[in-house]
């Protein structure tokens, strides 16, 4: 074809595009489709075809009261160690990063390194370890098995860190303390107030951390009456026909599971975290930005 | 060295504590500020530090050392096991090919939406950047359904290779394949997030200049975008390689699908650390595959810290 | 080597009503020095990016030796660009930063090399030449920035704003060498500036613009002694040409309480108002009977000459608000000048009376100027 070169790369380009568009974005239109259809509307239907509400409402239905309202009970637990962790975390970790950024002690440059080198070090590295102390300390079944390590966020401190230093000129700090405020009036009236952009991003990142999470709390609950939504979803692939059917012979009393209401238990799962990715994708980059130096 | 005496310095409290550990230095900019009130401040981290994150460090270490059979027993143990190198043999291909191709098609992407009008490009990040919202648990059983040929909206692409069924699909030799596309499928959008910002960062007046200097839009890409966005390629690497060692969900999702013939319970090293300690009782071989893994993601972490000049510690 | 005509072009920021530049008309000779001036806002620096190709071109055209380069690319126009943060590529040294074009361009590695030694033998920048920009003084970058536009030998050469980084004593230092190199070299050169005094010592010829419209286009001592209108008088010099408010009548002019006698006539008839200008050079200290009272604000002491800021005795003020809180501004010898607060009485010299609309601020001319 006699297209001229440039417009030849750029259709190649936008196909390029438009490929992996279909890659990122097609499974998510299937599982938002899923529970309007039933599974074998699934097998045999278009992936884009829409189910019917009456189907959604049945999936939904079936999925909630699965074996005593488990997904319920999961929701609870996921809103418990979620929040429960963020609060920890950001009651920790702004006044830290307040505390390295803006006040001189003995360690403190250590403590920065320690906690920039805990940061990057991937945290399912603790997991197991984590796992062989609370379990020495006789935590473990509780709540704060996973409330503590989810309120240990050095990431948020960091964060924290960066911003106080960056966005509190020294100055303002130095009229407050010539006016007489003592050091924690001059964190309480000076530098709070200004916090307010980092104590979203911080509680932003904590909890979505803390609501994905799955090998933590699969390692630490035992009963299902404790585990989070993401442990949970675990379990229902076991309950899934479709993958499991060795479990389901004849004249089993396990309700059976199909496709769809998986689907559904998934969408249950990530919804709010999908609704706070939707309104924070700016916080992501300056999160992840800050504190790298320019050249 | 002298510690100056209060008769031949007015106000001795405060050179005396300016003298000792601090002779020599410059006035530190925060003088004024009290010493102890930054301790109140990161009291609470620092408790939650030395529990959660030293304290297990330590006792991990204490456990994989000390057992009954000796000094160092366990490590041996481990290193024995016949599960301990496959399982690391496993994690490296995964993290070949899913680091080799998500730098590669982060990198690339992110500079085609680069040279897209500001709003295209914005849609496009965007779609890209969804299925991040996604945790582990649940990215997997997305995936489950996208491999299965049955249900999939992929399911061409899957006949065309040849898997009509779902544990075709699975086979063992596909897995690091399979986990390599799930990572990148979750990670790619927030990385392209990230890569796009870097690129965004670049003095509008460089690429002008470029533009006067003959480049066209490869050859800036090249010459100029790359080299100054390196850092930050670098930065996405030696964090998903961290990440990667660490890998654990994915199996163990995928695992329960139980038509998942030799998706084993020890697929990964951490998979192999929790099975040992929660099947056989053995802490200490579970203790000694942790630390191991802990030294590798600490060695990663310190050399990107100190040898990389990409994070500021003052 | 090239000649540049705009023609009619302008250029209107979408969803803005008034143009940035607004159907500019301008010839740069071949191998002239054309310096556009003015304040900001004016468009001279979008002028400047029009002609590079960096911005969209509505209405006209621009040409380069006679071909229309609307249409191009920058880099089809031949033209180089030195930006006022110099633009250098931070991790490459000075050599590949001066040399990338020619890289670009699929020159081979000898020439370019000899080309860059060559260029940077001119600017003296030979001992940098492994260096990365970080490791370069402000001065330093500079020369590379140009280094890197003469290596090229352009068609034509666009300077924006170069020296407005760099402190005063090296701006005055560099602007001189600006100037010698260009004329050796001979190219075409655009070169923008906010800076009237940098207009003035290096333009062959220099275009004033105000709100998009070329106001005055001219060499330096025709813009200083025969400006077109109240803007550029008041623009052009420093310290500026006082503007004063004042009404015609027979004989002269009426400024404040004072009537100034004009002996070679007004060009207006009597009751219009009009803007007088006068340079501060043109005013003297005369004796108390012949001159325009007005009592000394303050004595400016320069070294060589000195400058009398007076307001004049119950002066409704000066013309335009260019002068400082309507002080009329005079040279002076230093030996004579008064003292604060003293009464002077200020002299015209003859034929320095410049005449403008009170309204548009045009010139109007007595017949024969």
């Amino acid at each position: 074809m006699a297209l001229p070169r440039r417009h030849a790369i750029q259709v190649v380009a936008l196909v390029i595009l438009l490929f992996f568009t279909a890659f990122f974005f097609v499974p998510m239109i299937w599982l938002f489709l899923a529970p309007t259809k039933t599974d074998g509307q699934l097998l045999t239907q278009s992936p884009f075809a829409f189910g019917s509400f009456h189907t959604l409402a049945q999936t939904f239905h079936r999925v909630v009261t699965y074996s005593g309202h488990s997904v319920l009970t999961w929701l609870k637990n996921s809103a418990i160690y979620s929040f429960g962790g963020t609060a920890l975390a950001v009651v920790a970790a702004i006044p830290a990063g307040y505390g390295l950024a803006l006040t001189q002690f003995i360690g403190r440059r250590l403590l920065l390194s320690i906690t920039l080198v805990v940061m990057i070090m991937p945290a399912t590295a603790l997991v197991l370890p984590l796992f062989l102390e609370i379990n020495k300390l006789g935590l473990y079944g509780t709540i704060w098995s996973l409330i503590l390590p989810f309120g240990f966020f050095p990431f948020g401190v960091y964060l924290a860190y960066i911003y106080f230093s960056s966005t509190i000129p020294r100055d303002l700090l130095a009229a407050a303390r010539i006016d007489g405020a003592g050091e924690w009036a001059v964190f309480r009236y000076i530098a709070l107030p200004l916090a307010r952009p980092i104590v979203s991003l911080v509680g932003f990142f904590a909890f979505v951390a803390s609501w994905n999470n799955f090998f933590l709390p699969f390692v630490m609950t035992y009963d299902s009456s404790q585990y989070p939504l993401q442990v949970g979803l675990q379990q229902l692939i076991g309950s899934t026909a479709s993958f499991n059917p060795a479990n389901f012979s004849a004249g089993s009393s396990i309700v059976v599971l199909h496709r769809p209401d998986l689907a559904m238990a998934v969408i249950v799962a990530i919804a709010p975290v999908l609704i706070v990715f939707l309104f924070a994708q700016r916080a992501l980059v300056s999160g992840m930005l800050a504190g790298a130096t320019k050249e | 060295m002298t510690v100056p005496s209060a008769a031949a310095v007015p106000d001795g409290r405060a050179s005396a504590r300016r003298g000792n550990w601090a002779a020599g230095k410059r006035e530190h900019p925060l003088a004024g500020s009290s010493r102890t009130a930054g301790y109140f401040f990161v009291a609470i981290y620092v408790a939650l530090l030395a529990l959660l994150g030293i304290a297990p460090v330590v006792y991990a270490i204490y456990l994989a050392l000390s057992n009954s059979g000796g000094f160092g027993s366990s490590f041996v143990n481990a290193f024995n096991d016949y599960r301990f190198l496959p399982a690391f043999e496993h994690i490296l291909e995964f993290m070949g090919l899913w680091l080799v191709s998500q730098t590669i098609l982060v990198v690339g992407l992110t500079l085609m939406l680069h040279n897209l009008a500001q709003r295209v490009g914005a849609v496009f990040r965007f779609l890209f950047y969804i299925p991040g919202a996604l945790a582990g648990a649940a990215s997997v059983i997305v995936w489950l359904f996208m491999l299965d040929p049955s249900a999939s909206p992929f399911a061409f692409v899957l006949h065309w290779f040849g898997y009509a069924q779902f544990n075709n699909t699975i086979a063992p030799g596909n897995l690091p394949a399979i986990f390599a596309i799930m990572a990148f499928w979750t990670g790619a959008g927030g990385w392209i997030v990230v890569m796009y910002g870097a690129l965004n960062n670049i003095p509008h007046e460089l690429l002008e200049s470029a533009q006067i200097d003959g480049a066209n839009a490869f050859k800036t890409a090249l010459f100029i975008k790359l080299p100054l966005i390196r850092k930050w390629v670098v930065y996405m690497l030696v964090l998903s390689f961290a990440g990667g060692t660490q890998l654990f969900v994915e199996p163990t999702v995928l695992g329960s699908a139980a038509l998942g013939v030799g998706v084993s319970k020890y697929w990964s090293p951490n998979q192999l650390a929790w099975f040992v300690a929660s099947q056989y009782d053995n802490f200490n071989e579970a203790a000694a595959i942790s630390v191991v893994l802990l030294v590798l993601g600490l060695a990663i972490a310190a050399v990107l810290v100190w040898r990389g000049r990409l994070f500021e510690a003052e | 080597m090239a000649t540049v005509t705009f023609d009619g072009a302008t250029r209107i920021y979408p969803k803005t009503e008034q143009a940035a530049v607004d159907a500019l008309d301008l010839e740069v000779d071949d191998g002239e020095l054309l310096v556009l001036v003015g304040p900001s806002g004016c468009g001279k620096t979008t002028t400047l990016r029009m002609l590079a190709g960096l911005e969209h071109v509505d209405e006209g055209s621009i040409r380069i030796d006679g071909k229309d380069v609307v249409d191009l690319a920058p880099r089809d126009r031949d033209i180089a660009m030195v930006f006022q943060n110099y633009a250098l590529y931070p991790h490459m040294n000075v050599a590949q930063n001066m040399g990338f074009a020619l890289r670009m361009a699929g020159v081979a590695k000898a020439e370019i090399d000899e080309r860059v030694r060559a260029a940077a033998k001119i600017l003296e920048i030979e001992g940098y030449l492994e260096r990365k920009p970080r490791q370069l003084s402000g001065g330093q970058r500079q020369r590379v920035a140009m280094g890197r536009a003469i290596v090229r030998q352009p068609r034509v050469f666009l300077m924006d704003e170069p020296l407005s980084n760099l402190d005063a004593k090296l701006r005055v230092a560099t602007r001189a060498e600006i100037a010698a190199l260009q004329r050796n070299l001979g190219v075409t050169t655009l070169y923008v500036t906010h800076d009237q005094v940098e207009a003035m010592t290096m333009g062959d010829r220099v275009a004033v613009m105000k709100d998009g419209l070329l106001q005055q286009c001219d060499t330096p001592r025709v813009l200083y002694e025969d400006p077109v209108n109240a803007f550029v008088a008041g623009f052009i010099g420093s310290p500026p040409m006082n503007l004063v408010a004042g009404v015609v009548e027979s004989g002269g002019v009426r400024l404040g309480s004072t009537l100034l006698r004009v002996a070679d006539g007004v060009p207006s008839p009597p009751g219009a108002a009009v803007t007088v200008g006068l340079r501060p050079e043109s005013l003297f200290l005369a004796p108390a009977a012949e001159g325009i009272p007005a009592t000394v604000s303050i004595v400016e002491e320069l070294g060589a000459e000195a400058f009398v800021y007076a307001q004049l005795v119950s002066a409704t003020g000066a013309g335009n608000g260019l002068n400082v809180k309507g002080n009329i501004i005079a040279r002076v010898e230093p030996s004579t000048a008064p003292r604060n607060g003293e009464v002077i009485h200020l002299g015209v010299k003859e034929g320095s009376l410049l005449f403008f609309d009170a309204e548009s601020g045009d010139r109007i001319r007595r017949r024969g100027e």
